[in-house]
């Protein structure tokens, strides 16, 4: 009989039983081996594409929107757009000296009238430095080309107001005084991003000129701080705003599609268990004798089930590594290709790109692996305990139930 | 003298000039004459206290509306406007007490204060906003005039006004009217953005006389940026420098 | 021959029973992911559906124009008559009238003055009609965390995060502030009936729902509506109808240059749903596959196994002077009973445990507190026909593939060393 060893008794020996046993289980170790090895890459690439979907989507909000981190003068409160109106003031001298160092960008928020299809509609107007590298607005691209102000907006506004690059638009708005002020945009560039808060009904001018359209020189209505910046709190007065803050809605984001994925892996799982249950159930009817024999040599019958339960684990340690063959080569190209998400996706403010690329963490990729583990161990224990229970003697006869 | 910020170089530099040679010859005058003139219109269009019943006719895209509202103003801090019809209207109170607004409506037994935001909107759905209504300072104190010349509007000689804002907040930093010469009255403003863009016009007539003085009746409300026929507003009666009880300015008055 | 075997089976249930129950739980897996799956899909649609596009909607051709604006003051006029003409051409879709909304929520302190206000966005169904279904279709019991839906005119819902923001609760009583459709000033009173959770961090921040009834009063929109939407029968989408629908109702109006015309869309008309759909579709049939072929897997397993098992068994049926051929036919013949069996079983089981769901759905809405995504947090399953063939094949066909290969081994058997191997 296969794998039969007089001496077992240590625990090196039990592994290394368990191991040859496999080994020499020819092809129904093998299918089996496959079947773990397949839903461990579809996990690992599942997971791999939620992270990298995920990790994209942090990314972006922080690239476009959020920055490391802001600082919000006292009266803004991003969500309610009445604070506008006297959320803005002159930046004190600490965060104007972040400023100078490069580590920080003021943005000033005012609100202002277009008139698309002749009917008024109420924009925000938001000023940005052109030189500055804290967002990825394409701020460079407000660039003047004659009298009229240069302004960029994101594909989403250009949609809902028809414009397009080159086109003028009248603008309407008070400066810091209530004085109406009026004058003509002049679309430089239109921007794509997958950030709709910094597109939809908002359009983005160069900070100075938005200082001299409202004589609000040296103000903001926040700051976007990069990392460098090694702020953590208030400072001279203007609120912190932590990244955990700025990312919240990542997060929720994150949280749902996790749900969905633990489903996914259920099933998965399941019939790659289902698998391993089978093969175990039979193989320790089939080898009654073997299993006589081990105790008849003086195993303990816990050590036998122990023995069975590390041969079903062993299937997915083998699986491990046939993933590892199989898979990675499958993983990274995978990486490089992205998987292609439908184009109008972008549009309606998920952060999703064109494609999403898989990001494959070694944490999620470990706890991957050793949920696998633990749950072959367990499913392969649940038949093999049974053996601890049996009579010697009957089972030397090959006559287990 | 203000310049238009957002002129071209060129343009700026030939302007000043003209202006400058023109000016050196006209401005003891024509400033006096300017100045002068707005006193009139002043003098004309406001009163210590005025109780205007109106109707306002909105040209809407799809219907026309008509409102009528009944209010009290004191001097240039107090006004309550009362609106009469239509029904759906009828018993709201709007009350402005220096830059403060409240608005009371019946049918919610609540006073609303109207923030700074919500000042900015159209009344009633009129080219009107609350600001425009509220910014009610005698034009003299807003404004410093040049006659710019003589022009025919709707066959009668008018005096081209061009009036500058002297004080920083004036919602309009210039306007043009063109002023009936008889009765010191505008026939036409056009307001104009700190750019120079025309924003809203406003074209007054039917003017009769009314305890002794000159009064449009009708006046018609025109934001130049949006689409559409404006807002007219037609007075129904008007009477000067009565005797208008404090408590009527209260929020107090409003639930009454 | 049929009845031997089909004797073996029910008498020797050691024989049979585990690779019935891999097939039952196998294609039980299948059919079960597939309903899964299905109800993803299906819940995305019906989300979009029923809080936004309708199956199909009807509205102005000036209000679709702008329609990321919601301008009320573009709106069907006479909806009423319109609702009517529509239910009599297309009397199996169900239809009826919203409005969104914006304005200003207002809290009185005791003296009745304004305490704090807030923006709002508004939106307003039709919860009142008997016979109306928008208190189900957009799931309000279960999105309530406090008080009750509406009711009764004059009741208001308000979002979760505004509740907390100004510190208002059921009973307490609010003033919507805002513009008639024809701009006018309008102001109502309104009794704050329950909190809600949309889970959508948007609407959480600042919106409210009324009842048609009240919006159509406050915003002076008398028989008016701003969208006319419409659901198939049962809530269930079907492309080739809406886009009947539309097509058909569209034509009617083609000669109608008035900007104010109605117009017709479908579900299918927002790029971002189709795309989106048929996206899913693609991927939810790599997912079936991809268990058709791990099922394969395992039962060929299981059929191996089986073989393997039986090992001693055969020896002795091949020493009595039994063909080959004949045990491996009866083998296959064998597997297929199986087979049929376990698939069977396992169909009906993922076809009751999807029937289940389908009607009581698993609530993880626990897990999604302040999910940002219009999703709803329950987990429903569909029901297809596919379900019949998508389990039962790939069962039969792999623990037949299974059998035959292990099956082979009967032919590799030396007589000879029959009584040897028996010993």
């Amino acid at each position: 009989m296969d794998g039969l060893k007089v001496n077992i008794t240590n625990n090196a020996m039990l592994i290394q039983t368990a191991f040859k046993n496999i080994i020499r289980g020819g092809k129904r170790t093998w299918l089996n081996v496959v079947v773990l090895s397949f839903v461990l890459v579809i996990m690992v690439a599942y997971n791999g594409l939620l992270d990298g979907w995920m990790e994209e989507s942090r990314r972006d909000t922080i690239d476009w929107e959020s920055g490391w981190s802001q600082l919000w003068h006292p009266k803004y409160d991003k969500y309610d757009i009445f604070t506008l109106q006297d959320a803005h003031g002159i930046i004190p001298k600490d965060i104007k000296r972040l400023i100078d160092n490069g580590v920080a960008t003021p943005i000033l928020v005012i609100q202002a009238s277009i008139y698309p299809h002749g009917r008024m509609q109420n924009i925000v107007l938001k000023g940005i430095n052109t030189e500055q590298n804290i967002l990825k607005i394409p701020s460079e691209k407000i660039k003047t080309e004659d009298e009229d102000i240069p302004a960029i907006i994101g594909t989403r506004m250009a949609k809902s107001t028809d414009l397009k690059q080159g086109d003028r638009i009248m603008i309407r708005w008070r400066d810091k005084n209530g004085v109406f002020d009026s004058r003509q945009l002049l679309i430089t560039h239109i921007f794509e991003t997958k950030i709709g808060s910094v597109d939809s009904d908002q359009i983005w001018i160069n900070i100075n000129d938005l200082y001299q359209m409202t004589g609000m020189g040296n103000e903001a209505t926040y700051i976007v701080l990069n990392k460098e910046a090694k702020i953590k709190s208030d400072l001279s007065g203007w609120k912190y705003k932590s990244d955990y803050f700025l990312l919240s809605d990542v997060r929720a984001m994150e949280k749902a599609e996790r749900v969905e994925s633990i489903i996914i892996f259920i099933i998965l799982l399941s019939l790659a268990l289902l698998a391993v249950y089978d093969t175990q159930t039979l193989s320790i009817f089939r080898r009654q004798k073997e299993i006589g024999t081990y105790v008849a040599l003086g195993m303990t019958p816990k050590k036998v089930t122990s023995l069975f339960t590390l041969e079903g684990t062993t299937y997915s340690v083998l699986a491990v590594l046939f993933a590892a063959i199989w898979g990675t080569p499958l993983l990274y190209l995978f990486a490089k290709t992205g998987l292609p998400m439908p184009e109008a996706y972008t549009n309606i403010g998920l952060p999703l790109g064109e494609a999403i690329y898989p990001v494959y963490k070694i944490t999620s990729l470990i706890k991957t692996i050793i949920l696998l583990i633990i749950l072959s161990a367990i499913i392969s224990y649940i038949p093999a305990q049974k053996i601890a229970k049996q009579n010697i003697v009957y089972a030397l006869k090959g006559k287990i139930n | 003298m203000q310049l238009m910020n957002d002129e071209p170089m060129k343009k700026q530099i030939i302007k000043i000039i003209i202006c400058n040679m023109a000016l050196m010859v006209s401005i003891p005058l024509i400033a006096q004459d300017g100045n002068k003139m707005l006193q009139d219109i002043d003098d004309n269009l406001s009163a210590n206290s005025r109780i205007i019943e109106s109707t306002m006719i909105i040209h809407g895209k799809r219907n026309d509306r008509t409102i009528t509202s009944k209010s009290y103003t004191m001097g240039t801090d107090k006004s309550l406007t009362e609106y009469m019809s239509p029904p759906r209207e009828k018993g709201t109170k709007m009350l402005k007490l220096s830059n403060e607004m409240w608005v009371y409506s019946p049918t919610t037994d609540r006073t609303i204060m109207i923030s700074g935001h919500m000042l900015r909107q159209s009344v009633m759905g009129s080219d009107l906003s609350y600001e425009d209504m509220m910014d009610d300072r005698k034009l003299t104190v807003i404004y410093n005039a040049n006659i710019e010349g003589t022009e025919n509007y709707n066959g009668k000689d008018c005096k081209v006004l061009i009036l500058i804002s002297k004080v920083k907040d004036a919602a309009y930093q210039k306007q043009k009217m063109w002023v009936d010469t008889n009765y010191l009255i505008p026939l036409k403003i056009e307001l104009y953005a700190k750019s120079g863009q025309l924003l809203k016009m406003i074209t007054m007539s039917d003017i009769k006389q009314t305890e002794g003085r000159w009064f449009p009746m009708k006046m018609t409300y025109k934001d130049m940026l949006a689409e559409g026929d404006g807002t007219e507003w037609v007075i129904n009666s008007i009477t000067f420098n009565k005797q208008i009880p404090d408590y009527i300015f209260s929020k107090a008055s409003l639930k009454k | 021959m049929f009845d031997f075997i089909y004797k073996g089976i029910i008498r020797d249930k050691k024989r049979s029973l585990l690779p019935i129950i891999v097939v039952t739980i196998g294609v039980f897996v299948v059919v079960f992911s597939d309903g899964i799956i299905g109800g993803m899909i299906n819940n995305m649609i019906s989300m979009t559906a029923n809080f936004q596009t309708g199956h199909v909607k009807v509205m102005t051709r000036a209000y679709a124009k702008q329609e990321n604006e919601k301008p009320i003051d573009l709106s069907i006029l006479n909806a009423g008559e319109l609702i009517n003409q529509l239910k009599k051409d297309y009397p199996i879709v169900d239809w009826t009238p919203r409005i969104m909304f914006g304005g200003l929520l207002d809290i009185p302190d005791q003296k009745g003055e304004t305490k704090a206000q807030g923006p709002v966005s508004g939106i307003s169904v039709d919860f009142l009609t008997t016979g109306s279904n928008e208190l189900k279709r957009l799931g309000i019991k279960k999105a309530i965390i406090d008080g009750t839906p509406i009711n009764r005119p004059g009741q208001i819902l308000v979002s979760v995060d505004f509740a907390e923001k100004y510190n208002v609760k059921p009973g307490d009583i609010v003033t919507f502030f805002g513009s008639t459709m024809y701009g006018s000033m309008t102001f109502s009173n309104f009794t704050i009936a329950g909190i809600v959770r949309f889970g959508n961090s948007m609407l959480d921040r600042g919106a409210i729902m009324i009842d048609i009834s009240d919006a159509r009063l406050l915003l002076d929109m008398d028989n008016a509506a701003a969208e006319i939407v419409g659901f198939l029968p049962e809530g269930k989408y079907n492309n080739e109808k809406a886009e009947e629908i539309k097509k058909s109702f569209n034509d009617k109006w083609t000669n109608n240059k008035d900007e104010y015309a109605p117009i017709m869309t479908q579900l299918m008309d927002q790029e971002m749903m189709s795309a989106t759909l048929g996206y899913a579709k693609r991927m939810s049939l790599i997912m079936i596959v991809l268990l058709i072929i791990a099922l394969a897997i395992v039962l060929w397993n299981a059929g191996i196994l089986g073989g393997i098992r039986r090992y001693n068994e055969f020896g002795i049926r091949l020493a009595m002077g039994e063909e080959k051929k004949h045990i491996f036919n009866s083998l296959m013949i064998e597997s297929l009973i199986i087979g049929i069996i376990g698939s069977i079983l396992g169909t009906t089981l993922g076809f009751m445990a999807c029937l289940i769901l389908s009607r009581h759905g698993i609530d993880y809405s626990a897990v999604m507190r302040n999910v940002s995504l219009m999703m709803d947090p329950v987990i429903r399953t569909t029901i297809t026909p596919r379900m019949l063939y998508s389990g039962t094949i790939p069962g039969i066909i792999s623990i037949l593939v299974g059998t035959a290969l292990a099956g082979q081994a009967i032919y590799k058997r030396n007589t000879a060393m029959l009584f040897k191997e028996l010993d």
